[in-house]
């Protein structure tokens, strides 16, 4: 168990600056997920850590011990790969066992260390197996096994779903989240894929170019983005967002210029008959996907293309629909894209005085 | 066409035109039959005799190496010798030195083979995995001689083993060869396709640079390895060139030379003998090759290509 | 980094770099520096006689009869072989028993002793009682002299070459058309292509890495054939099958005249190095498909 302490990193490859000065603390037995589109320095941050990478500038810290200059085998970090990294030329026996033997572990502890992990991870009838002869989910197991059977104090996870199918994905996911629990050790999770990072991390952590955007709860990076990235980046589909230069109707006060405003599509509700109270806005329909118990609407204004997603609604078949958006659910962001926050005031009736 | 054709007229109803029509459409399908049975033969006889032109001269090998002198004085030739003279064998084996010619082959070829696999795996994984200051003009290095036919500088290399006393000696004729060019090429393909990640899980679990290569990186490469060796062992024991300009007596001197040196003994006519003494030089290869045709298919075609 | 760490590298090329070095890249030097002078490798002294060697070299009737011997030889067998071989892939390019058995068949002769080659085919070429005499005899030809008459001998070495190097190239052939996509056949055939305008527009171009790849390598080894000349025909008869490597190794061996022949090594090097040049220039820029 182990608190890792990233201070002041930064990473360059020759000229290319691919971190500049990244701050994070990742808590002692969280689940923690990096998560950024492909590009944005989470697997480095991760790489980073595992020791697989120098770092330019800044110091880590695993458990208050400055890891700098410690080797990646020394750091009592175990590390899940992608492409599961399982040495083809050993069984699955000797792929657990490895690290192991590199510890000068003896053979009679060894075994009993194989058959729990085999036992716990359902490997047991395999190990006698080489790495070819499994499926996808099979390696998935030895991998999760290579890296359990060292006991380390962080375990990380390089985007070890990505390889599987979308049902054993959901499997794996769930066992992921169980297996956190059981062991209570820090996790550190890398994915590219904001479904995922929600529906597993305890603690998420948004990058974009290299910079930390949002590092905060599940619940609160959708209910509380701090910028238009992190807005944008969390929840299906996307957060509308429009310029505010488009949009008439609205009037918004506040100490520093609104640039954009945004709302979630699954917080905007279709006006059909009854008159509700908010941000007004209609448009064509551009395309309408039903998925069953939700419906999202592709709507096209004079303000800009927006979704809509409504639940357990009927599908609506007009060609042009108008939709309303409560105001407390609108969004305002600064030039900047710095969210702001309590500032954001809507006036009623000049909105109404505006007209649509 | 035709069919359509036929199609119409079974429709216009004159049954008998019908019947004519398709008399002669199977007539002609029966023709394009017996045409593609034909060529079908055809195409198998040209293979066999394809094989015939390869098969023929070491059949013929093997019918005169078991002669006597007069019966290889017959023309036209007889394919059958009426009674086998296996003493040709022994003859051709007594001629020279033999024993010891096929020990300086054997000690050489695995010799060379011995130290490849020591200069070339280590070699061959510094230049796919490290990055260090003047590996490209090292491996230019490599790069040159790959492009060198050992063919080109004998002379010099005559006279380099001269001065160093190594003529006609086994380390004159493995030492040239203890590394390969070829072989650090073919090798640092193979260890450049490993993935990184496989290097870095070995890392976190704690193994040593050296237990990397010797129990990841080796074995990953294995086939490769095969490979090179079946090239290597095989070119240096078919080899006539190089034993041939490094020794001036019989000490060092290889197989490949005893079966050329016996037209010079035994005079220019004893091909009974000739023959033998080649089918000695030939039939471990060419048993190694039925065993293992694939392989050794593959290690001259494919390191090859590429 | 530790010290050794940085070092580890160059400790594992050293070996093989001072190996070629010292038997590759330093005799280079030294065959260059031996052709400028004058020595039979007894004397002590070697005499520095600038470019005497090459002058010689150049208004030596021999050394003009051994280069166009090599050149006619190289072109007759490079032609022969590239074209047969193609052919011969274009018809064996199939998968299954029989046709592997064909395919190891034409290969065999590549993994046997140049010796056991040249001896084998100078019993076949045996003006009296030679089998490939009996052969033409069948289709109502004469006896031929073969390698006993300066008109066939070196057309005779050609045979050699060609039944010797036919299996090989023909296999790398099929590898090459093994290594076409199939569907562009599918698209080729789907677009009603006639098989010569197939072979013509795809098939050849898409092969043409391969065939220069073979065509480089055949010259390289035709040009420093010795082999087959050294056993069959010790350059005769007058001097018609004397080619590069085995005038240099006469010169060398039999008259000692060290510096006359590595000029004529260096010479065998440049035609070489040149083909090799041209080789990587042309492959970086033009023949390129993949």
């Amino acid at each position: 168990m182990a608190t890792i302490e990233l201070i002041n990193i930064s990473k360059k490859y020759k000229d290319e600056t691919i971190i500049a000065d990244l701050n994070l603390t990742i808590k002692d037995g969280s689940f923690t997920v990096l998560v950024g589109p492909s590009g944005c320095g989470k697997s480095t941050t991760l790489r980073m850590i595992a020791g697989l990478e120098q770092i330019t500038g800044g110091e880590i810290r695993i458990d208050g011990k400055r890891v700098n200059e410690t080797a990646p085998g020394h750091r009592d970090v175990a590390m899940v790969f992608q492409n599961y990294a399982l040495y083809p030329t050993m069984t699955v026996r000797g792929n657990i066992e490895f690290g192991l033997k590199n510890r000068g572990i003896a053979k009679r502890e060894r075994d009993t260390l194989v058959a729990d992990i085999a036992e716990i991870v359902g490997l047991a009838p395999l190990l006698d197996r080489k790495p070819q002869q499994l499926s996808g989910g099979q390696r998935q197991r030895v991998a999760l096994a290579r890296a359990m059977v060292k006991k380390p104090k962080v375990f990380i996870l390089d985007e070890p779903l990505s390889n599987l199918d979308a049902k054993l994905r959901n499997q794996m996911r769930t066992e992921l989240i169980q297996l956190h629990k059981r062991l209570g050790t820090t996790f550190v999770y890398v994915t590219h894929d904001q479904v995922e990072a929600m529906s597993m991390g305890d603690e998420i952590v948004v990058m974009n170019k290299g910079l930390i955007q949002q590092a905060d709860s599940p619940m609160n990076l959708y209910y509380d983005p701090a910028n238009l990235f992190t807005a944008q980046f969390i929840g299906t589909p996307a957060m509308n967002v429009l310029d505010t230069r488009d949009v008439s109707g609205l009037m918004l006060q506040s100490e520093s210029t609104v640039s954009h405003i945004g709302f979630r599509p699954e917080r905007a509700q279709i006006e059909a008959g009854q008159q509700l109270d908010g941000f007004r806005i209609s448009g064509e329909v551009m395309t309408r996907e039903s998925l069953g118990a939700e419906n999202i609407y592709q709507i096209k204004a004079a303000s800009g293309v927006f979704f809509v997603k409504t639940f357990l609604e009927p599908l609506y078949e007009a060609p042009a629909l108008s939709v309303v958006v409560p105001y407390e659910q609108l969004y305002c962001f600064g030039p900047d894209g710095k969210r702001l926050a309590g500032v954001k005031v809507q006036e009623r009736q000049l909105a109404m005085a505006g007209g649509v | 066409m035709k069919a359509t054709k036929s199609g119409l007229l079974v429709e216009t109803g004159d049954a008998a035109l019908t019947r004519g029509m398709e008399g002669s459409r199977g007539n002609r399908i029966s023709l394009i039959r017996a045409g593609r049975a034909a060529l079908r033969v055809l195409n198998w006889l040209c293979m066999l005799l394809l094989v015939l032109v390869f098969a023929l001269p070491f059949g013929w090998m093997i019918s005169t190496s078991l002669k006597t002198m007069p019966e290889t004085m017959i023309f036209p030739p007889e394919w059958i010798p009426k009674q086998p003279v296996w003493q040709n064998y022994a003859d051709a084996w007594n001629t020279g030195p033999f024993l010891r010619y096929f020990m300086n082959s054997v000690i050489i070829a695995i010799g060379i083979l011995i130290c490849q696999a020591l200069t070339i795996i280590p070699a061959a994984y510094a230049f796919a995995r490290y990055q260090f200051i003047g590996s490209k003009l090292l491996f230019s290095v490599v790069m040159v001689t790959l492009m060198i036919p050992a063919q080109l500088i004998f002379l010099p290399v005559y006279l380099e083993l001269s001065a160093l006393k190594l003529l006609n000696t086994h380390l004159g004729l493995i030492l040239p060869f203890a590394s390969s060019a070829f072989g650090i090429f073919l090798l640092r393909q193979g260890f450049m396709q490993v993935p990184e990640e496989l290097i870095e899980a070995a890392r976190l679990d704690q193994a040593k640079e050296w237990k990397i290569i010797a129990k990841l990186m080796v074995p990953m490469v294995k086939p490769v390895l095969i490979t090179f060796a079946l090239f290597s062992f095989i070119a240096h024991w078919n080899d006539y060139f190089w034993p041939l300009v490094m020794t001036t007596n019989e000490t060092a001197r290889t197989l490949p030379l005893g079966i050329a040196k016996i037209r010079e003994v035994e005079g220019v006519a004893t091909w009974n003998t000739l023959m033998a003494g080649n089918l000695i030089l030939v039939a471990p290869i060419l048993v190694v090759f039925f065993f293992s045709q694939r392989h050794i298919i593959r290690a001259f075609v494919y390191s090859g290509v590429k | 980094m530790t010290v050794w760490e940085k070092l580890r590298p160059y400790g594992m090329v050293a070996p093989s770099i001072v190996i070629f070095s010292m038997f590759f890249i330093y005799p280079i030097f030294y065959m260059i520096y031996l052709s400028f002078y004058d020595w039979n490798f007894i004397s002590p002294t070697k005499t520095f006689v600038g470019l005497q060697n090459f002058k010689d070299l150049l208004l030596d009737e021999d050394f003009r009869k051994v280069l166009s011997n090599t050149t006619v030889y190289t072109l007759l067998t490079v032609t022969l072989t590239t074209v047969l071989s193609l052919l011969l892939a274009l018809w064996l390019n199939r998968k299954g028993f029989f046709h592997a058995f064909v395919q190891g068949a034409i290969f065999s002769p590549h993994i046997i002793s140049l010796v056991s080659i040249s001896l084998l085919w100078s019993w076949l070429m045996d003006p009296e009682y030679g089998l490939l005499n009996w052969v033409i005899g069948l289709f109502g030809f004469d006896k031929l002299q073969w390698l006993s008459h300066p008109g066939t001998a070196l057309v005779s070495l050609v045979i050699v070459a060609v039944w010797k190097g036919l299996g090989y190239n023909t296999l790398v052939f099929i590898a090459g058309l093994q290594s076409i996509p199939s569907d562009i056949f599918e698209a080729a055939a789907l677009d009603q292509s006639k098989p010569w305008t197939t072979f013509r527009r795809i098939i050849l171009p898409m092969l043409s890495p391969t065939i220069f790849f073979l065509v480089i390598i055949n010259m390289i080894g035709s040009f420093q054939v010795f082999e087959t000349i050294a056993i069959m025909t010790q350059g005769g008869p007058v001097n018609s099958t004397n080619t590069l490597v085995y005038y240099i190794y006469e010169n060398g061996f039999r008259f000692f005249k060290i510096g006359y022949a590595s000029a004529a090594g260096v010479i065998l090097l440049a035609i070489v190095g040149a083909l090799t040049i041209i080789y990587f220039r042309l492959l970086s820029s033009r023949v390129h498909y993949r």
